[in-house]
């Protein structure tokens, strides 16, 4: 039995497999959860507990069987929806979760201010999410983790963390910075969209397959290697995108709706 | 001052142009992709003890004679030992090699011959293996020949003759050599590829093993 999805020498089949590590995981979560509500006192509103259970069922679509057995070892496109999903779709989902109560708790722990506040710096934030981005896409990397169930696991939460990184400036409300208001947001998020065409460019115009865990993976029927791998960089920049305008379209409305009370 | 203009013009283009021009020489003059990717030792493994081509007659998806030895001489020729039902090596051996002859020049990818030879006679029919070899290049050659002379083909070839080995449900898998075997023009063998040769391994390799012909 496997823990965790990893690249494998067999034969692609849709026949279940369970990956008890990913339930594990999410069941640390959820516990993590229910614990921060218990020990902030608050009761879990509607709109914190969907985002929170919209996160957790991002992760576990992302890193269960079918999704993140294909992922591992097999195709190279979903990797890439494995990632969107992990590192862009599940964390503001999860940020969104926390409650408010449990946000005040945090800021009152004045040890942690300091090394918060450089830590969850849009700065810090956008340099921690492009390395992670550029290193766990990095052929070399991929190659030497995929094949283990530790090295994939470690690329799966450098994603969450990375991700984590990208969102807390903008979702979380601690700790407070007042420069960074909704025009900066929003330009913080248009800067990760652009920088994130680096990698795009590399997978969809590379004419020969760059990681060899996809090109020497059992082949899935009616996808080759090319195709799979400008597939993975088209998927990267669409879906992208699609999260990050979202979010920008969400700021937006939310910055308009504070310019039409102020005015009003 | 009309006299000055072009000389003005051509002080201040001079130094832009010469790099323009220095570039346009240093494109004509670098070596096209081919070229450039037969640089450098092979990435296969080099077989150094004379290995020729041996000599047997096979039938090929046609249903013709195919003499091995005679039909091969003069090109590159990869020949390749596995079986339609495989999930594994074998498409994902002729997907690269395929893919890596997409990659090269026309000129070099005509002098590459693939040949593929089932050691599953039982469930590989001609056609089977025609329409199996279509999906990765309609000019790849499939051969069938009777267990006995393809197990003998495989030992004089060095290879460990193929064996079926049971699976589980129903049917069975067959293990073969996973590796690709590069002859000259000559009919000498030049080169091993195991599984794990890579696209990039094949576009660099195969212009060198087509310019070096038979040496």
């Amino acid at each position: 039995m496997q823990w965790w999805c990893s690249a494998r020498a067999t034969a692609w089949s849709w026949e279940w497999s369970p990956y008890p590590g990913v339930w594990l995981m999410l069941g640390v979560l959820v516990a993590g959860w229910v614990w921060v509500h218990r020990r902030a006192g608050a009761e879990a509103s509607a709109g914190r507990t969907a985002a929170f259970g919209l996160g957790a069922l991002a992760l576990w679509l992302a890193l269960d069987w079918p999704v993140g057995a294909l992922a591992a070892g097999y195709l190279a496109s979903v990797h890439m929806v494995q990632f969107l999903l992990v590192g862009l779709v599940a964390p503001p989902l999860l940020l969104l979760g926390v409650p408010g109560a449990a946000w005040e708790r945090l800021d009152e722990a004045a040890g942690h201010r300091r090394s918060l506040r450089f830590a969850t710096h849009p700065l810090v934030a956008f340099v921690v999410f492009n390395v992670v981005v550029g290193v766990t896409h990095w052929p070399t990397v991929v190659d030497g983790l995929m094949a283990s169930q530790l090295g994939s696991f470690a690329i799966d939460m450098a994603w969450l963390a990375g991700g984590t990184a990208l969102w807390w400036p903008v979702i979380a409300p601690v700790p407070e910075r007042e420069g960074f208001s909704y025009p900066v947001k929003m330009g913080y998020l248009v800067a990760v969209t652009v920088t994130s065409t680096a990698p795009f460019l590399y997978l969809t115009f590379s004419e020969l397959p760059v990681y060899a865990t996809y090109e020497l993976a059992p082949p899935i029927e009616g996808i080759s290697t090319r195709e799979d791998q400008q597939a993975a960089g088209i998927l990267m920049k669409l879906g992208g995108a699609v999260v990050l305008w979202t979010a920008l379209t969400v700021l937006f409305w939310r910055w308009y709706r504070e310019e039409q009370g102020a005015a009003g | 001052m009309p006299q000055r203009a072009p000389g003005l013009l051509r002080r201040r283009l001079a130094a832009p142009l010469a790099l323009l021009a220095a570039l346009s020489v240093a494109g004509c003059g670098a070596p096209p992709a081919d070229q450039a990717a037969a640089e450098g030792p092979l990435r296969g493994f080099e077989i150094e003890a004379p290995l020729a081509m041996p000599p047997a007659t096979l039938v090929d998806t046609r249903g013709e004679p195919y003499d091995l030895r005679e039909r091969t001489a003069g090109r590159i020729t990869l020949l390749f030992f596995g079986y339609t039902h495989c999930p594994d090596v074998c498409p994902v051996h002729l997907a690269n090699v395929a893919a890596a002859l997409d990659h090269l020049e026309r000129p070099v990818a005509r002098e590459i011959e693939v040949v593929f030879v089932t050691t599953d006679p039982e469930r590989d029919t001609r056609k089977r293996i025609r329409t199996w070899l279509d999906r990765f290049d309609r000019g790849f050659t499939g051969l069938r020949g009777n267990s006995a002379t393809v197990a003998e083909l495989q030992r004089e070839l060095g290879l460990p003759p193929a064996v079926k080995e049971p699976r589980e449900g129903e049917g069975y898998l067959v293990g073969h050599a996973a590796q690709v075997i590069a002859f000259g023009p000559d009919g000498f063998a030049r080169a091993r590829y195991p599984f794990g040769t890579r696209q990039a391994d094949w576009v660099h390799d195969l212009p060198r093993l087509v310019r070096d012909g038979g040496e």
